[in-house]
């Protein structure tokens, strides 16, 4: 029984240690590993070793991304104003906090995604599982913004706001990596811009009133 | 390598916005002079005041979207009052009142920035919404210790935007203010060295406490105390100041004495800032000045202050000597030193701008040339009025390839201008005092 926690902190330990080993390399080299085998080499380790906690590189920095997510909701929960946030101002906070995360590591993200157009239209492997925590969080918001009528319920369409939600999220990323300006001033005003344009399209307007009142037309013709 | 620096450099987005917002108010204008002209051919009697309701309708709208220098900016047009059609002022005068507010994650996040501690940590209580809205930025209200205080939270990115707002004004500028271009990028500097400074907000926190210190003795005047260790480059925290803005104050219809008070303590204020300081509170529109139990009047916002030079305040204020219209020789020398005429004129020019120029001075002189000047009697606003559209729509003013008057007289003018029309405001009766030299 003692054992088990012992073992599971060394694990946790090499995991970190790989994390970390290829965050560096990165930072120093401005490119990825040439293998795993040279990777595992530099690290003391051997490769097989290296696919007890990961399968490839990819897998990696998807951890990377998830760290990056977990630290977000984690310095979210510590501020205890979080909690009284209604859901705009929840989606405004994580894009805030999650800035903040991300300028801890900006050489890094600045050399694997700085010069890739590619970004725009592909989204990269290893962000899904930060996507896919991200929909969980967005879905919990945009559930609490319909009790709240923040946002409005419509058919279809209102399934796909998480979908909508990411979008945003890739977009400040993206913003946020071309920007130049002094503490990244303009990402936090492309926030605040962009969210409440997503939050004025999500709940009740005028196109609500007369799609409504469109239908009446139509059934009562 | 190298394209990625370039591409980190170029913030495009944003700019692009910003263009595209002003693209399309300048086509709704465009358009309401369409509407206006069409109309007219149907109804002759049609007026202008409707077109410029509606011209100035959409510009507030732009502008007061894209907050920041731009609403700086419709705030400074809705200043000089004399310069613009009246349904522009009324119009413009709101954006001295109100913008869309800040969202309470930003402001957590700039308290984070610069403290590394939320609001909710440094302050006892702290409002989650905007009390009041600043041209570039909101003010909360807090309490620490028992003491209400006031927060002045800038909007990010203002101070990077100045100089491409400005930019992107300048067509508007040019139409509105009836100015030509070279006499607008005269100015222009000017505008931009300002709005630079009111960015700077430590800056400020050192101004109002200087002045606030040297203004001191005057009567009735009440200043804010500064907090050093709660304010930073976007943060200004100071003490609140509570009490009714002039138009609510007016609207408790005080005694003429209450009146006469107040409209002695701006007027003490200017006159110990401009004679004696030589640096002036250039921002006197009406939300800075708050009207205080027992009719004191307290002062905030130190952010646009012009310091005046020496050689300029000398031939300016001679402008003000009322024998001095007689003497046409010593007229005409400061006329040239302010930079009115230059060599440059033809004889016909100087001729008719020496005119024009003597009948603004005897005019704006006037509180100047009487011991007493009671600022309610409107006949004398309505002159400047009148006079000010008469020049805006001059065909030899408008034609004039250079620009008249010294660049530091914008701030003055606008400080005097905004005086005049605060008193106005108040319909107080002043002793209009000056220093000796020009007795």
């Amino acid at each position: 029984m003692e054992k088990a926690p012992a073992k599971k902190t060394t694990k946790v330990d090499q995991r970190t240690k790989i994390i970390t080993g290829y965050v560096e390399y990165v930072l120093e080299h401005g490119k990825q590993p040439a293998s795993v085998f040279k990777f595992a080499k530099e690290l003391k380790m051997k490769e097989e070793e290296f696919y007890t906690y990961f399968t490839s590189f990819e897998s990696i920095k998807s951890a990377v991304w998830a760290k990056l997510f977990d630290d977000t909701i984690g310095n979210l929960e510590s501020q205890e104003v979080f909690k009284e946030y209604s859901a705009r101002e929840k989606l405004l906070g994580f894009l805030f906090t999650l800035v903040e995360e991300l300028k801890k590591n900006r050489s890094y993200l600045l050399s694997l995604y700085g010069g890739n157009k590619g970004i725009k239209n592909i989204l990269p492997v290893e962000v899904k599982t930060f996507r896919h925590k991200f929909k969980d969080f967005a879905n919990e918001i945009i559930l609490e913004g319909k009790e709240t009528e923040e946002i409005a319920s419509r058919p279809i369409i209102s399934d796909r706001y998480d979908e909508a939600l990411w979008l945003q999220v890739w977009f400040v990323f993206q913003f946020w990596i071309k920007d130049s300006s002094p503490s990244f001033e303009k990402t936090d005003a492309a926030i605040e811009k962009s969210v409440n344009l997503a939050f004025d399209l999500m709940g009740k307007s005028a196109i609500d009133s007369f799609i409504d009142f469109a239908k009446f037309l139509y059934q009562n013709k | 390598m190298e394209s990625k620096v370039k591409e980190q450099q170029s913030i495009p987005t944003s700019k692009v916005q910003r263009a595209a917002k002003f693209i399309s108010t300048g086509a709704k204008v465009g358009g309401n002079y369409m509407k206006h002209y069409a109309k007219k051919v149907v109804n002759p009697s049609m007026t202008k005041e409707e077109l410029h309701t509606n011209n100035a309708t959409d510009i507030y709208n732009s502008l007061s979207q894209m907050k920041g220098s731009a609403l700086k900016i419709a705030q400074m047009m809705s200043m000089d009052k004399n310069l613009l059609p009246r349904a522009y002022q009324d119009k413009f005068t709101m954006a001295q009142y109100s913008a869309p507010p800040l969202s309470f994650p930003l402001v957590v996040k700039t308290f984070q920035k610069s403290f590394g501690k939320s609001p909710d940590q440094m302050f006892d209580t702290f409002t989650r919404s905007a009390v009041n809205a600043a041209s570039i930025g909101q003010v909360h209200q807090a309490t620490k210790n028992g003491k209400k205080l006031a927060i002045k939270i800038q909007y990010p990115g203002v101070a990077d935007s100045v100089s491409s707002d400005l930019k992107l004004v300048r067509p508007f500028a040019l139409r509105l203010l009836n100015m030509n271009e070279i006499e607008l990028d005269h100015y222009m500097g000017e505008v931009e060295e300002r709005l630079i400074e009111e960015t700077d907000y430590l800056l400020e926190v050192k101004r109002s406490r200087e002045i606030s210190e040297a203004c001191g003795h005057i009567p009735n005047l009440k200043f804010p105390i500064y907090y050093d260790e709660l304010s930073a480059e976007r943060i200004i925290t100071m003490d609140w100041i509570s009490g009714k803005h002039i138009k609510e104050w007016m609207d408790t219809n005080p005694s003429q004495e209450s009146k006469n008070q107040i409209g002695q303590a701006l007027w003490d204020f200017y006159h110990h800032q401009v004679h004696n300081l030589k640096q002036v509170h250039a921002d006197p529109h009406p939300g800075n000045f708050i009207i205080q139990e027992g009719d004191q009047l307290g002062i905030i916002d130190f952010g646009c202050v012009k310091v005046i030079p020496e050689d300029f305040y000398q031939g300016y204020f001679a402008l003000i000597k009322k024998e001095l219209l007689i003497n046409q020789k010593d007229l005409d020398q400061i006329f040239y030193d302010l930079e009115f005429i230059s060599d440059k004129d033809t004889e016909t020019e100087k001729s008719f701008f020496k005119a024009i120029f003597t009948e603004m001075i005897s005019l704006l002189g006037k509180p100047f040339h009487v011991e007493k000047f009671d600022f309610a009697d409107d006949d004398f606003f309505n002159e400047i009025f009148l006079l000010g559209e008469r020049i805006s729509n001059d065909k030899m003013f408008r034609k004039s390839r250079q620009a008249r008057g010294s660049r530091h007289g914008l701030y003055i003018n606008r400080t005097y201008f905004g005086l005049y029309n605060l008193l106005n405001q108040l319909r107080a009766e002043v002793n209009t005092t000056k220093p000796e030299w020009l007795k």
